[in-house]
């Protein structure tokens, strides 16, 4: 598995990932959990769906999934096996029918388009098949058109800034066409607290993410959340204790 | 073993069960994911779970012969049910997601869109940690305060009018609707309590222990 924010860098395995990030502690400071797989070959294969499953274990919040998605069987899949929504991006420019299936069968807020954008000589441009295919539309076409299938969601990376952990690149929020009416995620570059407070705080930002390790190991992310809250912003804050005091509750 | 909390996941081709089923065995109930509506009437506890459109939702559950089932089983047999999310739209008369579509018909009450008058400029689908207003912090809302947050995602919505409830919540977007309610031993919630921490877990508690 690879870490996004390092996207050639193999940090570990399931079991690694197990040992290293307690995702069931992590999720009381997010809203929703994102898991790609980012393989450069051999994507959404039985064991990406079993680690998604394993991952999320005792995880009370929302699990998008995605990385391979090609078809609605897949998509049933990723569902079946602990996600609540499926992360698309290839299949936007490849097959964006097999969305329009997905979507009618599980409905429009099942899915989240994720839209991969990466700065050129010519603006901003869309890329593809796992960041190696770049689309000559401009990104304002592919928002557009993700926005009119309709996904539920636009999940906005900025290819330049993931990993960097300088901060979004917010100049992408001018090429959001104006009366685009699905919630925007803003991803890539998100480093401190700073940043996705930074985020937040613009209109046309319904979300933030982040895959920065700093914030996944030790107490950063948990850190970030209190900080947004003290800056006013409307985020639930959760009682861990009392969730564990829950724990086989109806079984005593 | 207590039998008191054995229950029936309904699994009918819908969406998140493994979420659903996930929260209940955290809690320590004894979860049978059930698609054969034969084995419905063994279990004092329902859950109707799923997400996506109200009319494939009815389709499903015709189509496995369990919709008369589930009513029989709340009806005539006493069961709590907790329909959750598209579950909980199913409870009631009517949606109109992709057409007219009648529904298991437990509760009066008609599915809509949000109109976008009612959504005075918020986006749809409504999606993310929403806060509830809630009527009597009791039954199916023991121990969770006023103003908790439970998580959202959904663009078709039920208005409290004409629905006979007990107990309810309310959630504000653009429009108050109905986002959990209790009458008798049928419950909803609009929201996903197994993806809404803590405040969710409490919810499912309350389900087996104060309805």
């Amino acid at each position: 598995m690879l870490s996004r924010n390092f996207r050639l860098q193999k940090v570990g395995n399931y079991e690694w990932l197990k040992k290293n990030y307690n995702f069931s502690k992590i999720s009381f400071s997010i809203d929703e959990l994102i898991i790609l797989d980012v393989s450069r070959n051999k994507q959404g294969t039985e064991e990406f769906y079993e680690y998604v499953g394993l991952l999320t274990e005792e995880c009370f919040v929302p699990i998008a999934a995605g990385g391979g998605v090609r078809d609605l069987e897949q998509a049933r899949k990723l569902l079946q096996s602990g996600a609540d929504k499926v992360v698309v991006n290839t299949l936007l420019v490849e097959n964006s029918d097999v969305i329009k299936d997905i979507v009618r069968e599980f409905g429009q807020q099942c899915t989240v388009a994720s839209i991969d954008v990466k700065k050129s000589d010519s603006g901003y441009k869309v890329w593809t098949h796992n960041g190696c295919i770049q689309q000559s539309e401009p990104l304002e076409y592919w928002i557009e058109s993700a926005a009119n299938l309709p996904v539920g969601e636009i999940y906005l990376n900025s290819i330049d800034r993931d990993g960097t952990g300088h901060g979004y690149q917010f100049d992408l929020i001018k090429h959001i066409p104006q009366g685009i009416s699905v919630p925007v995620i803003m991803a890539g570059g998100a480093g401190q607290y700073l940043h996705l407070n930074e985020g937040l705080n613009h209109e046309s930002i319904d979300a933030v993410a982040t895959a920065h390790l700093f914030n996944f190991v030790g107490t950063g992310l948990k850190n970030a959340r209190i900080e947004l809250i003290k800056n006013g912003h409307d985020l639930p804050d959760w009682d861990v204790d009392l969730a564990s005091q829950l724990k086989n509750i109806l079984s005593s | 073993m207590n039998k008191t909390h054995k229950v029936a996941v309904i699994d009918y081709g819908m969406g998140n069960v493994w979420s659903v089923v996930s929260a209940l065995k955290y809690l320590g109930a004894e979860v049978d994911l059930v698609k054969d509506p034969d084995l419905l009437s063994n279990y004092r506890y329902l859950v109707l779970p799923g997400v996506g459109s109200f009319k494939k939702g009815m389709e499903r559950l015709r189509q496995g012969a369990l919709d008369q089932a589930i009513v029989d089983c709340v009806k005539h047999y006493g069961a709590n049910i907790l329909g959750i999310c598209l579950g909980m739209q199913l409870l009631v008369s009517k949606g109109m997601e992709h057409g007219e579509t009648d529904g298991l018909g437990l509760l009066p009450g008609v599915v809509d869109r949000f109109t976008k008058t009612e959504l005075q400029g918020n986006k749809i689908p409504h999606v993310g940690f929403n806060a509830i207003k809630i009527s009597k912090s009791s039954g199916l809302f023991t121990d969770i305060p006023d103003y908790s947050n439970f998580y959202f995602t959904h663009s078709y919505r039920l208005l409290a009018t004409n629905v006979p409830v007990t107990r309810s919540a309310l959630c504000s977007y653009g429009i108050d609707f109905l986002a959990a309610f209790e009458v008798d031993n049928i419950c909803g919630a609009q929201f996903h309590p197994e993806k809404s921490q803590t405040n969710g877990l409490i919810m499912l508690r309350n389900f087996f222990k104060y309805v």
